[in-house]
């Protein structure tokens, strides 16, 4: 099961499993997020390249207009997740 | 050993966790396994999806191996050759190639067949109790 919720303030909330299943529904959802934002994922359990792959889409295209993107709140798991795919050299992880 | 058929589609993604959950369950392994288990198969599955070009209805998952290594085999029947092993080591442009990054990172060993039409992938990976 996953979700996202874009809430007041700039922020998102991932949560379950975010795989190659989620991820035209993710995309089509931060499309709508045109500012500097913080993605939380305390309660993300699962990603993976696909997932990976609209995270960064959504960084570049923040990043090509002047804004940010952060993601706070990674498990130990999520965040070797990005480790191994060599994206914690490019995204802003908190 | 076990092997099940699931759908060429990306809806059996949920369907083959739970698949690789009764597996770890029935041989007593970790259930934290399952994360990277979960995620080298869907990373092959997907790229079968992508860039096997035919391909039949189904495609094949195979479950082997006890305490100390698991092998996954994902078998794509009726399909044209599209060795995954030979593709750059590095992502090609942005965010493509993280896929086959990960399964290189991941697993100890990975192995690709083509053979009487059918793309076979293989991987290994060492695991504890």
């Amino acid at each position: 099961m996953f979700d996202i919720q874009i809430q007041d303030g700039g922020v998102i909330k991932l949560s379950g499993r975010f795989d190659a299943a989620q991820a035209d529904h993710a995309k089509a959802m931060l499309q709508s997020v045109n500012r500097s934002a913080t993605i939380d994922l305390t309660e993300l359990d699962y990603v993976s390249s696909a997932g990976l792959g609209v995270l960064v889409q959504t960084y570049k295209r923040l990043h090509d207009s002047g804004y940010s993107l952060r993601l706070t709140n990674l498990k130990p798991r999520i965040r070797s997740v990005f480790v191994y795919a060599g994206l914690d050299k490019v995204l802003q992880l908190e | 050993m076990v092997e099940r058929r699931f759908p060429r589609e990306l809806g059996s993604l949920e369907p083959m966790t739970r698949f690789v959950a009764a597996y770890l369950d029935s041989r007593g392994l970790d259930p934290e396994h399952a994360f990277t288990v979960d995620l080298l198969i869907e990373e092959l599955f997907t790229n079968m999806l992508k860039h096997g070009k035919g391909g039949g209805p189904e495609v094949s998952l195979c479950l082997a191996g006890e305490v100390a290594e698991l092998s996954i085999t994902l078998r794509d029947f009726d399909v044209e050759s599209f060795d995954p092993t030979s593709a750059p080591p590095e992502p090609t442009r942005g965010d493509r190639g993280l896929g086959l990054r990960l399964v290189r990172q991941l697993s100890d060993s990975i192995r690709y067949e083509y053979k009487e039409r059918s793309a076979v992938i293989t991987v290994t990976k060492k695991v504890a109790l």
